[in-house]
């Protein structure tokens, strides 16, 4: 097991420095870049060196001086000895940022989970249960609508609902107008209030996939023979259901649930934009439109990372739960 | 439907009460259907499957015969007539001379400039280019100026003169004697009994006399209508208004009646009451060519200048009231009142022609809405394509063979499947706006990201399929008969993959155009004037447009919600006909 797990470790930073090779060198090709921009605005300064030496005076300074090639090796070797450089946009280094904003993701995708929990397993059972009935229909549909939902137009909807006709949230931002007003409860209530959009909008689109996954397992194990045992052994159907079906239900749900447990950290880009949360999304969107490409390699790197790791969590959970699978 | 037909067979239910419907696979039935129609029965048997069906097809319909059946064309603007506060007339406060000419007469610039020097010194005459004029003060600010020629001169001695008429001349009976009564009363004008009237310029030594006659009128009024620039109207109208009351005076065989108002405008009628002309101290101009004013307007500016009011309302040629708002300024007065304007027709709300209303750019919203479709499920088709090819092409290569081909197909998945889709699109999208691609090359060059970076769920699908596959007896079988290998993958290999591959293939058609509605959006995907779905919500980003105009936003997104549904149901029902193992 151990080396197993070591081995993937290996591996997955063998592919994390083929993507940053392809993360970089998309990154560099945009052509209006940052840096170019920067020259344009020192340029028009009144009484400013011309733009050309901007640029080259720049250039240096961001490290961007050679080709493609050589400005991946230098970024790579700084990565290599954990500088992630300064963020061109933000001005400050990329890990401060980063840890500045991660908290709020993370906020946000944690009440996510644990409603999505909540919701989706109750649900996908009593679906498994009442197979073919209305009440399945109906979480099926429920279901289906919440995958097919653009998170866009939801969280569009809400806001015209919440915010505009019923006037009870505000549209954008983290806190309040007279947050600072506030004691240290009424800031955190504050807060609590401008997440419920967010987490409602993230729940919705969301909670479909393991609603439908639990349903799928939930049968799978009431079509097995030891609830056909446990029901010819004359037990009342609450035990069977609640203690011999739920159980074997759980392993492969909560499989899943760790899988996903990295991507706690990655952010919901386009929610946070649309509510104006700062957390990594949005900050990262921000990035990405003004060309930063220090803090823009650091997210989709980290975004790898996570993925990586989802996947490796996801199969030694595989691993752990079920012997069969076990792999030497 | 009824799902209870599905219920495992015999073995499992060894009862079946009568009257239940046979399943579709039970032994008993008399018919047992081939695999693939069992498959589509079972389909067609799925209410949800069908409805996702129903709701593709009128996808298609909508857009593709839509955009055919509409009368619009995709970035049609459309414009209309609408009410607005707008410019309509600008009243200046005129302290300028404007002159009025005689018929056939001129008075250049220099000449005008000499006569207010003229005016300033008092004087009667003024001498301008060679030849003399006279000016005559006939009240406030209005002057006669008349041109002259030489008539007589002579010379003579204490007041004796002996005039010598100019070539051509003939002298009137009585002029020695006028002339001699103007010297002697110290006149510089006299008139002769037949109506001519002459200028004298005398020294003690030298006399000359010169025949004067109209040549233009000074004056600070400015008059309306279509007599503001005849002269003898203007003569006779401005000598009533010296007059300083109601009056009527006759213009060859004209009577006009003279109205004086307390705001000091004064009004012409002509002998049937009809207003023809209005005269005041305000130069009216109007913003727009071809504007008439309504009667009494000048008269009624006038008044709400003085007044010191803010608007005034005045009928119009209908007789129906219309408001005019005034602005003051210091010598000028801005006059806006409502005005029919041509332009673009934006927001429209609902109607016939507008079904939908129509956006921000005055495109009819339904229409966009079709076209927008069109963009949307062509996308969600060529990327799926795209990426079956890709998926299957890979993965069936990396399943058969194993090994490292397997090992290094498999890690490239692995890369593949750790860059992050939205951001990189995202990115994209900003070069595809720092390049100005044209519209229709993003949507390719979009197509084409994201089939690239969507294959390695499908390659691993078919990938682990194979795997199993591969080991099976028929495989071996294939194998022993010497069928090449690209005819064993193709041929043998991969059909038994379709099952889930149409599954998958459905499902991330849904995803897809989820994705391409996302990046519209932000707007970086498809660009005006394309249309897709994603770009018209994109208008919610102006919050006003979110909370007043829900019919330029709403029915997109429940599009979207539909399509993506309709391909999610359809996906679902092909999973639970294709594998009916769940069933209990």
């Amino acid at each position: 097991m151990k080396r197993y797990i070591l081995k993937r470790i290996l591996l997955s930073i063998v592919i994390l420095f083929f993507v940053s090779m392809v993360i970089y060198g998309i990154m560099r090709s945009i052509p209006t870049s940052f840096v170019e921009h920067k020259a344009m605005e020192r340029a028009q300064l009144p009484g400013a060196k011309s733009y050309t030496e901007w640029l080259r005076i720049l250039n240096e300074q961001y490290g961007m001086g050679g080709n493609v090639v050589t400005g991946f090796f230098s970024w790579i070797s700084k990565i290599a000895t954990g500088n992630f450089g300064d963020s061109w946009k933000f001005t400050i280094p990329v890990t401060e940022k980063f840890s500045r904003v991660i908290w709020d993701s993370f906020w946000l995708a944690f009440t996510t989970l644990i409603l999505r929990v909540v919701i989706a397993i109750p649900l996908g059972i009593l679906s498994a249960r009442k197979q073919y009935s209305t009440t399945d229909y109906a979480i099926t549909i429920f279901a289906l609508i919440g995958i097919s939902l653009p998170t866009f137009f939801f969280a569009t909807l809400m806001k015209l609902f919440f915010s505009v006709h019923l006037g009870w949230l505000d549209l954008f931002g983290k806190v309040g107008r007279n947050y600072l007003t506030l004691d240290s409860l009424g800031q955190a209530l504050d807060v609590a209030k401008h997440y419920i959009m967010p987490v409602m909008t993230l729940t919705i689109v969301s909670v479909g996939d393991l609603m439908r996954y639990t349903r799928t397992n939930m049968l799978e194990v009431l079509n097995s023979d030891f609830i056909r045992t446990a029901r010819a052994k004359g037990l009342p159907e609450r035990t069977v259901i609640n203690k011999h079906a739920f159980r074997n239900t759980l392993i492969p749900v909560v499989t899943i649930i760790g899988g996903t447990l990295p991507s706690l950290f990655g952010g919901a880009m386009i929610t946070e934009t649309l509510f104006q949360i700062p957390g990594i999304g949005y900050t990262s969107y921000l990035a990405i439109l003004e060309g930063d490409i220090p803090f823009t390699m650091f997210y989709l790197m980290f975004i790898a990372v996570l993925t990586l790791m989802g996947t490796l969590i996801a199969d030694i959970l595989y691993a752990v739960v079920d012997p069969r699978v076990r792999i030497a | 439907m009824d799902m209870q037909d599905n219920r495992p067979s015999l073995e499992e239910q060894p009862f079946v009460p009568a009257g239940e419907p046979l399943a579709l696979d039970d032994e008993r039935r008399l018919k047992v259907l081939s695999p693939g129609m069992l498959v589509f029965k079972r389909f067609v048997r799925n209410r949800l499957a069908i409805t996702g069906a129903f709701i593709i097809l009128f996808m298609f319909l909508f857009s593709f015969l839509g955009g055919v059946v509409t009368p619009y064309t995709e970035s049609k603007v459309f414009k209309d007539y609408e009410l607005m506060n707008k410019l309509y007339a600008v009243a200046t406060e005129n302290n300028e001379f404007r002159y009025i000419l005689a018929e056939n007469q001129t008075f250049d610039s220099t000449a005008k400039s000499k006569m207010i020097l003229a005016i300033l010194k008092n004087e009667s005459t003024f001498e301008s280019g060679g030849s003399v004029y006279g000016l005559e003060k006939e009240g406030k600010d209005f002057y006669r100026v008349t041109g002259t020629s030489l008539f007589a001169s002579g010379k003579g001695i204490k007041n004796q003169f002996k005039l010598q008429p100019a070539d051509g001349i003939v002298l009137p009976d009585d002029f020695m004697a006028k002339f001699n009564e103007a010297l002697a009363a110290g006149e510089t004008s006299f008139t002769t009994n037949d109506g001519q009237s002459f200028l004298l310029k005398a020294s003690k030594v030298e006399a000359e006399v010169y025949k004067q006659e109209d040549l233009a009128l000074a004056s600070k009024l400015i008059f309306t209508g279509d007599l503001d620039e005849n002269y003898a109207f203007r003569l006779a109208a401005e000598q009533a208004i010296q007059g300083g009351q109601d009056a009527k005076f006759s213009v060859g065989e004209q009577t006009y009646t003279l109205l004086l108002s307390e705001d000091g405008v004064a009004i012409f009628t002509d002998k049937d009451g009809m207003v023809i002309s209005q005269a005041s101290h305000f130069l009216m101009k109007a913003s727009q060519v071809g504007t008439v004013f309504p009667e009494g307007f000048a008269a009624a500016v006038q008044a709400a200048i003085t007044g010191k009011q803010t608007s005034f309302v005045l009928q119009d040629e209908t007789g129906e009231d219309r408001l005019y708002l005034l602005e003051h300024g210091t010598n000028e007065y801005v006059i806006r009142t409502e005005l029919e304007t041509y332009q673009i027709n934006m927001y429209s709300p609902p109607s016939w022609e507008h079904p939908l209303g129509t956006d921000g750019n005055g495109m009819d919203v339904l229409t966009r809405l079709m076209y927008g479709g069109r963009v949307s499920l062509l996308i969600g088709f060529v990327v799926v394509l795209l990426e079956t090819i890709l998926g299957v092409v890979l993965g069936g290569i990396a399943g058969y063979f194993g090994k490292w081909v397997d090992n290094l197909l498999m890690r490239l998945v692995d890369i593949f499947n750790c860059i992050p889709g939205l951001p990189l699109f995202i990115i994209i999208g900003a070069i595809m706006d720092a390049e100005k691609v044209k519209p229709t090359y993003r949507i390719f060059v979009l197509m084409i990201a994201m089939g690239v970076l969507g294959w390695p769920g499908i390659a691993r699908v078919v990938r682990g399929q194979i795997l199993s596959l591969r080991e099976q007896e028929f495989m071996t079988a294939a194998e022993a008969t010497g069928i090449s290998v690209k005819r064993r993958i193709f041929r043998h290999l991969v059909p038994n993959v379709i099952p889930q591959l149409v599954v998958i293939a459905t499902m991330t058609l849904g995803d897809v155009i989820l994705t391409e509605a996302t990046l519209s959006f932000l707007g970086l995907g498809v660009k005006y004037p394309l249309a897709s779905w994603g770009s018209i919500i994109n208008a919610v980003s102006n919050i006003y447009v979110m909370t007043n105009y829900w019919y330029v936003w709403i029915p997109a997104g429940f599009l979207i919600l539909l399509t993506v549904l309709g391909f999610n149901f359809i996906g679902d029902g092909l999973r639970d006909a294709f594998d009916p193992k769940m069933k209990r």
